[in-house]
């Protein structure tokens, strides 16, 4: 069975073949990964537009790096830049400070969706790549480009958020 | 990139190892159980068949662009040894009609001479015309 960097440099040559199986092995994951990072909204549009990137720059990857790790920079930096293009109109985003109050007000409309979208995006991108796609520190690391400890700090603090908002969910 | 392992085992051993969120405990288990919940509907086979779908077209562009440029390549090398076959195809066609020209009329003899040359030429352009077709067959990309 060829590996995903030897279908990537067949990929670099037109070969559907190549696609059709990439396409298989990582569309659950991908489709997963986009639709919790943005809340289900403009997932396909974003999932096209990752599988372009990979084919038109399918050319220049460096098969030293695993395809998993570049695909998922790429999903990530188009998630970013949709962010930037789009702000979330369904689900209000508060700031990292945020108050108790605040947390009240939006209590009632906190679901486990509205959950992982009132992290930051950086805290996001960990939590979701972190439990929802089984993956290390190290390859978080990778994906995300930054240094471990990095990967570690905006996890706790991911986790402490997240416990912030279940206390006040639970909160009488 | 599975989904296999548990949720749980992630943030449990992030909380085992963080000494901060061994000082203050999360809610582990409350935690957990809201992000079980963060479901997620999406048809991922459909969402592939789609990208293939808008992605085909730039595919067969790609493939018929290397597909060219391999057969380029090929050409180019099958090429190099041309010059020489032709030198030593133009010894021997000399040689023949001088062979020919001991026993034949010479107009006879320029005839077989003639058509002796005509047929290499024909083998030589089946042989470059075949050249492309193989390469094609070869790499053309597999049907999806």
């Amino acid at each position: 069975m060829a590996t995903d960097e030897q279908l990537v440099a067949r990929l670099a040559d037109g070969d559907q073949a190549a696609l059709a199986e990439l396409l298989c092995r990582y569309e659950r994951p991908l489709s997963h990964f986009l639709h919790r990072y943005l809340g289900g909204r403009d997932v396909e549009d974003l999932y096209q537009e990752t599988w372009l990137r990979v084919f038109r720059h399918a050319a220049r990857f460096d098969p030293g790096k695993r395809f998993s790790t570049w695909l998922f920079q790429i999903a990530i930096n188009l998630c970013r830049d949709w962010h930037r293009r789009v702000r979330p109109e369904s689900v209000p985003a508060l700031p990292e400070s945020c108050g108790a109050a605040d947390l009240d007000r939006t209590e009632a409309g906190i679901d486990a969706r509205r959950l992982l979208a009132l992290l930051p995006a950086p805290q996001r991108e960990v939590i979701i790549l972190r439990y929802f796609h089984d993956l290390t520190e190290d390859e978080v690391a990778a994906i995300l480009e930054c240094p471990k400890g990095t990967v570690k700090s905006r996890m706790h603090h991911g986790v402490a958020r997240l416990a912030e908002l279940v206390r006040t969910r639970a909160r009488p | 990139m599975s989904e296999s392992r548990a949720e749980r085992d992630a943030l449990v051993e992030h909380v085992e190892q963080c000494p901060d969120c061994q000082a203050d405990p999360p809610p582990v288990l409350e935690i957990t159980a809201l992000l079980r919940q963060a479901t997620v509907d999406v048809d991922a086979a459909k969402l592939s068949r789609r990208a293939l779908a808008r992605l085909r077209p730039e595919l067969a562009a790609d493939a018929a662009a290397a597909l060219r440029r391999r057969v380029a390549a090929v050409v180019l090398l099958s090429l190099l040894p041309l010059p020489a076959v032709l030198a030593y195809d133009a010894c021997w066609l000399r040689l023949a009609y001088g062979v020919a020209r001991a026993i034949l009329p010479a107009s006879v003899a320029a005839v077989v001479v003639l058509g002796q040359a005509a047929f290499l030429l024909f083998l030589f352009s089946a042989t470059y015309a075949a050249i492309p077709l193989l390469v094609a067959r070869r790499e053309l990309p597999r049907p999806t």
